[in-house]
């Protein structure tokens, strides 16, 4: 007892990861319940997964609510603040509304429960892991446990070719940009070395150690690499290519799923390494100021390319998975328009500001691409068959719930005021613009008007044209009728009364303890 | 409930559109009652309506204000009021509505209760736009009344319904992103001078009349680019105006009815309010470049109303041509000019929307619009005849009816205006548009009402009924009151108009001959 109280000796508190605790123990325990329950029991699982993603999240208010004093733990390597939290909660959304929207799927498709739940609760175990993530280790620790559980699931319609193509090709380049993140991982640890010191993987400590750096290059390759590697991870043109083929492949729940959570999980740890660990920097001509300058102006541009290339490939789509598939890069570059924000911010009002709007954006896009893929997943029936944009012909009045609910989804996703969409775009388009980014602004703008264009064609397929073929109104289940409806409300909710959440996105704990 | 009127006048039709669609899901609901419920909550709305101008007095500032937080993060607020100016396009609005629903009466049979249902949103985000204070508030009620007209086209248009909804759509979608993209500058500007972030109109103005400095001219020129291209856009100004003629033609009479009447007066409001308001520098600057585009729209539009060959056409290309007459008033910046140009607003509304449903009337009967199609009406339809040409006289701006009072105003206030050199060139050009107006009009009825009887299915056609004459009616006996008796309106917006224009010059002196109201059908 005596040791755990010298220094050097690791600083165990658990209840500042109680919310991946909880999830990760829930993920074990459902894996045991599956292998023990009766084959009828198969409504056990999803219960329990979604009591327990209701737990974390609320130990998760809970520590928002207390909010300890001492906000990192096991030596640094986890990490309590505002990002994290907010990112938290995103995921398990996203995983509720994966667990509600995959149960029909999972009844007509005979897949096993038990084992999709709890990989989706590993999944989310993992994308909080990186969220908290003060260090580079854990970062990658958590990328893995979200990426290997997320490669299965990519292929969990085993006799499907397209959803083993989808994995293959995922757990590919997946594995790739892995590769490439603990390269620059370890680059980072060699360059952050001084006379005296050995080199860290502790974002914090990176930060102070730039300008001490004795290999600066080094240092440079190593961010570049850091760079790459979160490129693939959340989808940003040019290492985009693998984001159509996968999700347009793998099963459609599954698919809402990656859109929306492991991107968010990307951007959570890809903002706190390079806004935290390569913050702006005092001295313009240091090695810290050359690293900044570098990723802001490179992630300026990325974000260009992965809006433009988004929007104006996914015109051409026909593929209504495809299509979303795109429009998914689309909104990773509208998202980094903030991030770009956030980076060169200079005040920490600014960046607090500038992180939240991207993680409402984020939250905005995990709740009406969850949506849209829950109607999407409906209308694609057993064994995904009809997900090209003719099966949407004439639909509108012949399933005027689902092809309504799609037509908000769609009209959120292009930006539509009233709607979630338009808030978050509000949002990272003020504060690109408050730091002066006004081409950034002003390109993003106009992908917006883009997109308009193939948001409106499934919209007018739907309504505007007559049905050719025969058409069976689908039967909504009741857990994806709940789906839609917490979709529907958080679109709404968000695009009209966005102001509780984004306060509490960027707050000090002041404002939090406020709202109880 | 006095103090509450605009929210109580933005809200009635949603949840008018609630109705609908609950009453549709009760057991016993029929397809044909949906058009009563629309009609009953779209009169309710006018006759609310009625009310706001008992409560204003004079109009001199910004009357049933409601003022509540509403986005606290980014200062955004739910800010709602009248003056002189809103006051009239509001009552324009919930006038249209209820004839625009009657329109649709027989001749939408499809689909009726989601047709109603948008409708009725519609009619929302239109109030919410002119009532709006709060730039954020205003945008979003902007971009609302996208939607609904979207679905309008697209669903109960014509043959080439599909291209216009969308052409209508994206056209209007780049130009409000981009003022969306100038509201969000204009804030940060203003929370970099005052520190205070705020949407609001009345305090932005208020900042920016106090300190001149707060925007730097090139700035000032941005933004003011930024959200002009949004107005003219949806006034059209010309070469901005390609979508309209698409979107009027495909639309049915209904969407045609609100799209010309209301959907674009929001771009010279806008331009009226906002353009003029937090930006008279700029505003004066682009007076010339606005008054010659506005001068070729003028006549650019009646030459091609001219040899169009379907009727409908033919109006939508005179709504070019009208419209730029109201820029021309906007930015002459003299009173007589800009209360004009309201009033011109107000005219077009109410003629061309009457025109509409006169095209709409004869289209229901022989499925054509083509203008060779018909001939000789006046014999078999002799109601419809009448009542037609006096609302194409109108259009024209004949004496004595209201299109005369707002086309002499715009030019006696673009003539004595100092917003650009030579005027009498810019007024002489002008004024041809309104005998070109009197050429394709006067023609366009030569050869539907008039001349030798073409085909033998006109022969045939039954006059109007008992509705279609109540629901032009009440617009025909606008034409003549406005035509006559302009001064109830004039007297309620000249305090709000003098205003801005105040804020454009303010170093004028008003000349005398405009501080009684003018009358000027009584020189004839």
């Amino acid at each position: 007892m005596l040791l755990a109280f010298q220094a050097g000796t690791p600083d165990i508190n658990l209840t500042l990861i109680a919310p991946e605790m909880i999830v990760g123990i829930a993920g074990v325990l459902v894996m045991m319940v599956d292998a023990f329950a009766h084959r009828n029991q198969r409504w056990l699982t999803g219960t329990l997964s979604i009591i327990s993603l209701i737990a974390a999240a609320v130990s998760c208010f809970w520590l928002w609510n207390a909010w300890p004093a001492q906000r990192s733990a096991f030596n640094g390597m986890i990490v309590l603040d505002e990002l994290r939290l907010s990112f938290t909660l995103i995921f398990l959304v996203v995983a509720l509304l994966t667990i509600l929207i995959s149960s029909v799927w999972i009844e007509t498709e005979k897949l096993p429960a038990g084992e999709f739940h709890s990989l989706l609760l590993f999944a989310t175990t993992g994308m909080m892991l990186m969220a908290s993530a003060g260090d580079l280790v854990i970062v990658f620790l958590g990328l893995e446990i979200l990426s290997i559980a997320t490669y299965v699931l990519a292929g969990f319609r085993r006799t499907d070719v397209r959803s083993n193509e989808s994995s293959l090709k995922y757990f590919i380049l997946g594995s790739f940009a892995s590769a490439f993140l603990l390269y620059g991982i370890a680059l980072i640890y060699g360059a952050t070395a001084t006379a005296s010191l050995p080199g860290t993987t502790n974002i914090a400590i990176i930060a102070t150690r730039l300008n001490q750096s004795l290999y600066p290059p080094l240092l440079l390759a190593g961010a570049a690499m850091l760079l790459v590697g979160f490129g693939f991870k959340i989808a940003t043109a040019p290492f985009h290519v693998w984001t159509p083929d996968v999700y347009e492949g793998a099963p459609t729940p599954v698919t809402a799923f990656m859109a929306a959570g492991p991107k968010a999980a990307g951007f959570a740890s890809f903002m706190r390494v390079f806004v935290f660990g390569f913050p702006i920097a005092t001295a313009a001509l240091s090695a810290g100021g050359y690293a900044h300058k570098a990723w802001v102006g490179t992630l300026a541009i990325m974000a260009v390319l992965t809006m433009t290339v988004g929007n104006v490939v996914a015109i051409a789509q026909n593929n209504v998975k495809r299509m979303l598939a795109y429009s998914s890069i689309a909104h990773a570059g509208y998202a980094l328009v903030g991030f770009v924000a956030a980076g060169a911010a200079t005040t920490a009002e600014e960046r607090s500001a500038a992180l939240s709007a991207v993680a409402f954006y984020l939250l905005a896009y995990a709740i009406m691409n969850m949506g849209a893929f829950a109607v999407v997943t409906l209308i694609a029936r057993r064994g995904d068959q009809q997900t090209t944009v003719d099966d949407y012909n004439g639909i509108g009045f012949a399933s005027p719930v689902l092809a309504f609910s799609l037509s908000i989804f769609l009209l959120s996703l292009f930006g539509m005021p009233l709607t979630a969409g338009f808030t978050g775009k509000l949002f990272v388009f003020s504060a690109a613009l408050r730091q002066g980014y006004i081409w950034l602004v002003v390109i993003g703008v106009l992908n917006t008007a883009v997109s308009a264009y193939y948001y409106l064609r499934l919209i007018i397929v739907m309504f505007f044209r007559e049905r050719t073929g025969a058409w069976e109104v689908p039967r909504i289940p009741s857990s994806l009728a709940i789906a839609l409806l917490i979709t529907i409300l958080g679109v709404f909710y968000l695009g009209l009364f966005p102001g509780r959440i984004i306060s509490v996105f960027q707050s000090r704990p002041a404002i939090a303890v406020r709202m109880r | 409930m006095q103090n509450h009127l605009l929210t109580i006048l933005i809200l009635l039709p949603v949840i008018g559109a609630a109705t609908t669609v609950v009453y549709s899901l009760t057991p016993g609901s029929r397809e044909s009652h949906y058009r009563w419920i629309a009609l009953g909550f779209t009169t309710l709305a006018f006759l609310l309506s009625l009310l706001l101008i008992k409560g204003g007095g004079a109009f001199s500032t910004f009357v049933l204000e409601e003022n509540y937080s509403w986005i606290g993060a980014v200062g955004a607020r739910y800010h709602v009021g009248v003056d002189g100016i809103s006051l009239w396009l509001v009552l324009l609005t919930t006038l249209l509505m209820p004839i625009a629903v009657l329109s649709s009466w027989t001749a939408i049979t499809k689909r009726q209760l989601t047709y109603y249902a948008l409708m009725l949103l519609l009619q929302s985000a239109m109030i919410g736009v002119f009532v709006s204070l709060d730039l954020l508030l205003f945008y979003l009620f902007f971009e609302a009344s996208l939607v609904p007209m979207f679905f309008l086209i697209g669903i109960w248009g014509g043959e080439r319904r599909i291209y216009a909804a969308v052409k209508f759509f994206i056209y209007t979608a780049v130009g409000s992103l981009l003022m969306l993209v100038g509201i969000i500058a204009l804030y940060l500007i203003h929370q970099k001078a005052t520190g205070i972030g705020t949407f609001d109109y009345t305090v932005l103005i208020e900042t920016l009349k106090t300190n001149a400095g707060v925007i730097s001219p090139r700035a000032e020129f941005w933004l003011f680019l930024a959200f002009a291209f949004a107005f003219c856009i949806k006034v059209p100004l010309w070469p901005f105006h390609t979508w309209l003629p698409d979107a009027h033609t495909e639309a049915p009479t209904a969407g045609s009815v609100i799209l010309a009447g209301v959907l674009l007066k929001m771009g010279t409001y806008g331009l009226l309010r906002f353009n003029f308001g937090l930006f008279p520098n700029a505003s004066r600057q682009f007076a010339p470049i606005m008054i010659t585009l506005a001068v070729i729209g003028i006549i650019y539009g009646a030459l091609v109303a001219m040899v169009q060959p379907d009727v409908k056409r033919l109006v939508a290309y005179s709504s070019v041509s009208h419209m730029g007459f109201v820029v021309l008033g906007l930015f002459s910046f003299t009173e007589q000019g800009m209360q004009g140009a309201l009033y011109q607003m107000l005219n077009h509304g109410v003629s061309t929307g009457a025109l509409f449903l006169f095209v709409g009337m004869i289209y229901e009967r022989r499925h054509t619009r083509m203008i060779s199609e018909f001939g000789g009406l006046a014999r078999p339809m002799p109601w419809f005849s009448a009542l037609f040409v006096i609302a194409s006289l109108s259009s024209i701006g004949l004496p004595f009816l209201n299109g005369f009072v707002g086309e002499f105003l715009i030019m006696l206030g673009s003539w004595t205006s100092a917003a650009v050199n030579h005027t009498w060139i810019v007024t002489m050009l002008a004024g041809t548009g309104v005998i070109w107006a009197a050429v394709y009009m006067l023609w366009m009825l030569q050869r539907v009402v008039f001349g030798v009887k073409t085909s033998e299915a006109n022969a045939k056609l039954l006059d109007l009924n008992a509705r279609e004459v109540a629901l032009v009616l009440p617009l025909l006996a606008l034409m003549l009151f406005m035509g006559v008796y302009p001064a109830p309106f004039l007297n309620r917006s000249r305090a709000s108009v003098v205003a801005t224009q105040q804020l454009l010059n303010p170093n004028a002196t008003r000349t005398p001959a405009v501080a009684a109201v003018p009358k000027p059908e009584k020189a004839q």
